[in-house]
């Protein structure tokens, strides 16, 4: 309660007097009514230099962000690779994102500055001292995909606003934020405003101590942003300094304490940290939203803001844009199949006017635009197919626009490897429509390295290039090809995946290798390593020791048969390819010896896996099997011995034990009679077994189906089996057996066939053959159907 | 004259709150209704006129209220669907009484409704004596409505067969109803004030799909079961001292119980319970209503049998009852929550939760 009310007194003394040397403008990340009030802030005060919280790494950039080339939004990318170990003693890899659209008051300060001629300067810690700064866990080293640094949880989670909801009657704090701030605010003047701000976000402190204030970097931040204001208004008479709402109170005290000791700011190599600028999107933005940082819906709030640089009042702009808004939704339903009537539309009108009133808002919000949309366009049930209104309203909310950046002095080292090597393969990198290109593997240079950077770029999630035609290596497809034909387009968003990985290295090779170790530490499955193996193969990058001590890891600590058993197959694709590729890596064969070695002692226990495993089952042995007959022929009778375990086991899947079966016949003839007698075993068995029967001559015909054209002595027990048995019970080995003859190629099946026949005492003649129809009655059936189709055609039952 | 009620109308029940909202009301209003938009609001919603408190009568989402007192003081009826059980009725009871001053204008709809009780109808004995006049028309409470500009309930709309749903797609559109046979009297007009409200149910076997014409004419709201089991509890107990009241039961209400019952319906209705842990939806309807109703039962079997406490015994028994009505796998389903859920519950917290799980002896 002592804290609550020393804020409570705090908050109206933070000055907000144009005649001071200083004024503190708290803000709102992305907020139009803290850009429209900041705004006229810089036109009334009319300041020396305006500071503005943001590493001060990118004070380089602003240029960026302010030319006129550039289209919003685009964000700052901030990169540390902590390989001093200041952070922790495992090192890693450190990325967020600084988002600016139209309605964010840092880049209205900026263009403001721009047109006043007023010095601009970010002044917070460089990102590399904030994670130095900041506890595990938290604030901007909290374990999360994407970070942003106008992370502003502090301020959407405050129990503060909980209790103000509750008492209005507010769903969230959206909903509050945008009828008392938003909409509220830009009905009052810019002082009232910045005294509202400074109450709410000096009350939001509340929640928080100094300890978790510390653990964030708040308070480094802080001292930080305080020393630097300070040292400015030395050599400034008129300084504005432009904050979070959230930081403000803290700076104001520490500037009142006056003497303040600076965070240390440590010596960090120029390849370990950097900041670059990015086109961005709006959907990204929105994304970063989901970790609390900065506002929803970035199209709608950035044309609020257009409409407030254009308009002379703030009066109706709400109004107009969220009615705007349901038009469009309406327009887009349509489109949809939807049917969304003028009616609804004026309902929809009142509505959202209605609603305003009765919540006494200034104006129609977002909430209001989601009430109307809810009430008079969804017909029925809310679900979640009848409530694509509401989704088609929130995409145009959000929106779908894409950033550019014409300044090319700020070029990402990744883009910079990118371009030049789009130039060296000739490929038409700047245009934006997708390109074909065609890379011929063995008969150039060219060729293999074309295909090698395509598989660079894929391999990295950019986006840039995809594989129309080609062989599919990694499924063991169309192996036989000799050219790719890829298509490749560049976008914003492959610049942003690849700015995303410069912490993986500065050209594409090197992020390729480090994103492979990445995977290969992220996973820890030999499925995964095999696959990056044959990644790493096409794109032409050798694995390095440490990544191949790695993989040999996996391998010896998975425990998974299955991931084992794909991991065999992608190395002995791999072993396969190699001499072809001309590209050698002795390290194979080992991994493939190792897996082998670790199936072979797990195979017994596969004898009764569940029935859904079976065919995995079977294909890891057919491959074991093969990798036995061309390279590893002395481990032959270890393998049979296994096979045996599995065909003598008390309890054995039908499938496998056949599959099992029939590698033995393949290891030695004399194995021939005991498949029989498994066989007959199943189809003089109770109806139950003789249905697992089918599954038997399944797993059989997979591994060994020569054994069936070898003589008849297996049709005959099929032939058994299906006449012998019940047409429902018939009906539901059916999909076994298919499958089970599906191993047949064409030629086979053929051979199959004529001996059934020959079986049922006919032949193919007799069956291909048919009686002869009547002339008469043919000609009578046509009649039928011309008459049929008279009638129908004249009852218009039928369409032409 | 209100002890003499099983169930007041909301406009007998809570004639004191209105009184005093119509009072204290200095909102606009729109035409013909006795109070403005906001008291509707306060009145179902709750909250403080002057030094009087206005009770919370519809818990949940309160954004769906205000769009429902916004759309019938507009042109369009409004129509409430969802599970039965989630309080579509005494919501658009609470609505005619704070719009109208009258929640019983009301249709009931089965299959065997036909155009006539939405409309209007003759007595014959008069019909026979003056022939086809206003003293022989029996107006149907459509008619009402509309002559007195009040509106006009339509309870379980989609149980009446869609052609007779249509009889309302005229009157909705023109404001209008013709009676032929009063010739050159025989149009009525709606007053000003005049709506619909309906209810219908997603749920139940037997409904009728409405017509594309007649959804047009509505704007729909879907009432969902309460989300937070903290709430369902409230409700239980509420609902259950009035019950008890109305019913001369002296006894006070067992909260623990009442949150052991919630926290079943609740995670019975969502598939999932407190820890996590997935449990198999039951095909009954689990409405906060029948929580209600077995927690009465189970409360009126202590006053009348019992020794004035809740018996763990014959709550579970009741809501065996209730859970397992039309679907035999419904038993399995509540045996396996008994077995997983309850039995966690019963070893970690204890208490309460032990003797319940105990009584699992009564799910056969």
């Amino acid at each position: 309660m002592e804290r609550l009310l020393q804020y409570r007194e705090a908050s109206p003394i933070i000055p907000y007097n144009l005649n001071d040397s200083l004024i503190l403008f708290p803000i709102r990340h992305h907020s139009p009514v803290c850009s429209y009030h900041l705004i006229r802030t810089i036109e009334n005060y009319k300041p020396d230099i305006i500071l503005i919280e943001g590493p001060e790494n990118a004070n380089h950039l602003i240029s960026v962000i302010t030319d006129e080339q550039t289209k919003l939004p685009v964000a700052f990318y901030y990169y540390y690779k902590d390989t001093k170990k200041y952070i922790s003693e495992n090192g890693g890899d450190y990325k967020c994102y600084y988002p600016f659209q139209y309605s964010s008051p840092e880049y209205n300060a900026l263009m403001q500055a721009k047109k006043y001629g007023i010095t601009t300067k970010f002044i917070d810690l460089p990102y590399s001292e904030t994670l130095i700064n900041t506890a595990e866990n938290e604030g901007l080293r909290k374990d999360i995909d994407k970070h942003s640094y106008t992370d502003d949880s502090r301020f959407t989670k405050s129990r503060f606003y909980q209790k103000i909801c509750e008492k209005t009657g507010l769903r969230d704090f959206d909903e509050f934020w945008e009828k008392y701030f938003e909409i509220g605010g830009l009905y009052i003047s810019t002082e009232k405003f910045v005294h509202q701000m400074n109450t709410y976000c000096t009350l939001t402190r509340t929640d928080c101590t100094d300890d978790e204030l510390r653990a964030d970097g708040t308070m480094s931040r802080e001292k930080y942003m305080a020393c630097n204001i300070m040292k400015v208004m030395q050599e400034h008479k008129k300084v504005l300094a432009v904050t979070g709402g959230f930081h403000t109170f803290g700076i104001y005290n520490l500037i009142q304490q006056g003497d303040i000791k600076s965070p240390k700011i440590h010596k960090i190599s120029k390849t370990d940290e950097g900041c670059y600028p990015m086109a961005y999107s709006y959907r990204a933005v929105d994304a970063l939203r989901g970790y609390v940082s900065g506002m929803m819906y970035p199209h709608f709030y950035d044309s609020i803001m257009k409409e407030l640089y254009i308009r002379n009042s703030p009066h109706e702009i709400y109004n107009d844009n969220i009615f705007n808004l349901i038009t469009l939704t309406a327009k887009e339903s349509t489109k949809r199949d939807i049917q969304v009537t003028i009616s609804d539309m004026t309902s929809a009108y009142t509505m959202m006017n209605g609603l305003s009133a009765l919540r006494d808002s200034m104006e129609c919000g977002i909430s209001e635009a989601f009430d109307a949309v809810t009430a008079c366009f969804i017909k029925g049930e809310k679900t979640v197919s009848s409530s694509i209104p509401l989704d088609i309203l929130a995409n145009l909310a959000t929106g779908d626009g894409i950033g550019q950046i014409n300044n090319t002095e700020h070029i990402p080292p990744l883009i910079a490897d990118f371009e030049k090597q789009c130039k060296s393969l000739r490929l038409k990198y700047q245009l934006s429509a997708p390109t074909t290109v065609e890379a011929s593997l063995f008969t150039s240079v060219r060729g293999m390295e074309l295909s090698r950077f395509m598989h660079r770029m894929q391999f990295l999630e950019t986006d840039f290039a995809r594989l129309m035609k080609g062989s599919d290596i990694k499924n063991n497809r169309d192996r036989s090809r000799v050219r790719e034909e890829w298509q490749y387009r560049r976008s914003p968003e492959v610049d942003a995946s690849l700015i995303d990985h410069t912490t993986d290295g500065f050209t594409i090779e090197e992020a390729c290798g480090t994103f492979a170790e990445k995977l290969l530490k992220k996973y820890q499955r030999c499925e995964t390593a095999g696959g990056v193996a044959v990644d790493c193969f096409l794109m032409g990058i050798e694995l390095k020791s440490a990544e191949q001590e790695l993989i040999d890891n996996i391998i010896s600590s998975d425990g998974d048969f299955f991931s084992i058993g794909k991991g065999l197959g992608y190395f002995q694709t791999l072993c396969e390819l190699q001499s072809l590729y001309d590209f050698e890596d002795k390290s194979t064969m080992k991994y493939l010896c190792k897996c082998f070695e670790r199936l072979l002692s797990m195979l017994p226990a596969m004898a009764n896996v569940p029935p859904e495993n079976a065919d995995n089952v079977i294909n890891i042995m057919k491959i074991m099997y093969g990798i036995i007959v061309s390279v590893l022929d002395y481990r032959m009778n270890d393998f049979e011995a296994e096979l045996l375990t599995i065909v003598s086991s008390a309890e054995k899947e039908p499938a496998v034990y056949g599959g099992a079966m029939g590698l033995l016949c393949a290891i030695s003839p004399d194995y021939k009679q005991s498949a029989e007698d498994g066989a007959r075993g199943y189809l003089t068995g109770s109806t139950e077994i003789q249905k697992k029967g089918a599954d038997y001559l399944r797993g059989l015909f997979s591994t060994a189906r020569d054994i069936v054209l070898v003589d008849n002595s297996f049709l005959e027990m099929a032939d058994k089996l299906i006449t012998d048995m019940g047409f429902d019970d018939f009906l539901e080995i059916l999909p076994s057996l298919r499958l089970a003859f599906s191993n047949f190629t064409p030629s086979e099946i053929q051979l199959v066939s004529e001996s059934v026949a020959e079986l049922h005492g006919i032949s193919e003649n007799d069956l291909m053959k048919k009686s002869a129809v009547d002339e008469n009655l043919f000609d009578f059936g046509e009649e039928l159907d011309r008459i049929i189709c008279g009638i129908i055609g004249k009852e218009e039952l039928i369409y032409e | 004259m209100e002890k003499n009620y099983i169930k007041p109308p909301v406009e007998v029940r809570y004639a004191d709150e209105l009184e005093i909202l119509k009072q204290n009301d200095k909102g606009k209003k729109p035409e013909n209704w006795v109070l403005s938009p906001k008291a509707v609001r306060t009145f179902i919603l709750g909250g403080k006129v002057g030094e009087h408190i206005i009770s919370r009568k519809f818990y949940g989402n309160d954004a769906l209220v205000e769009r429902c007192i916004i759309t019938l003081a507009g042109n369009r009826g409004l129509m409430l669907v969802g599970e039965p059980g989630t309080a579509k009725t005494m919501l658009s009871e609470l609505l005619s009484a704070a719009c109208c001053g009258v929640s019983t204008n009301t249709v009931q709809g089965t299959a065997g409704t036909t155009e006539d009780m939405i409309k209007y109808s003759w007595n014959y004995a008069l019909l026979l004596a003056k022939g086809y006049s206003r003293d022989a028309l029996v107006p149907s409470p459509l008619l009402v409505g509309m002559e007195q500009g009040i509106f006009t309930r339509f309870e379980e709309i989609t149980r009446t067969p869609a052609e007779i749903q249509d009889s309302l797609i005229s009157v909705m559109s023109d404001q209008i109803l013709n009676i032929p046979e009063l010739e050159k009297d025989g149009l009525i007009f709606a007053k000003s004030g005049f709506n619909i409200i309906g209810t219908a149910n997603t749920r139940d076997k037997g409904v009728n799909e409405m017509s594309g014409a007649l959804k047009r004419r509505f704007n729909f709201e879907t009432v969902e079961p309460v989300k937070d089991v903290r709430l369902e509890k409230e409700i239980i107990i509420k609902e259950a001292q009035n019950l008890a009241k109305s019913n001369h039961i002296d006894m006070p209400v067992d909260v623990d119980t009442a949150e052991l019952l919630a926290v079943t319906y609740h995670e019975l209705r969502e598939g999932r319970d407190s820890e996590g842990t997935v449990i198999d939806k039951p095909n009954a309807v689990m409405s906060t209503a029948e929580a209600v109703s077995v927690y009465y039962h189970a409360l009126s079997h202590a006053w009348y049998y019992g020794d004035g406490r809740i018996d763990l015994n014959v709550l579970t028994e009741t809501l065996l009852g209730a859970v397992c009505k039309e679907n035999k796998d419904d038993l399995e389903k509540l045996k396996s929550y008994f077995r997983t859920s309850v039995k966690k519950k019963s070893e970690k917290v204890g208490g309460l939760w032990k003797d319940y799980f105990n009584t699992e002896k009564h799910l056969r």
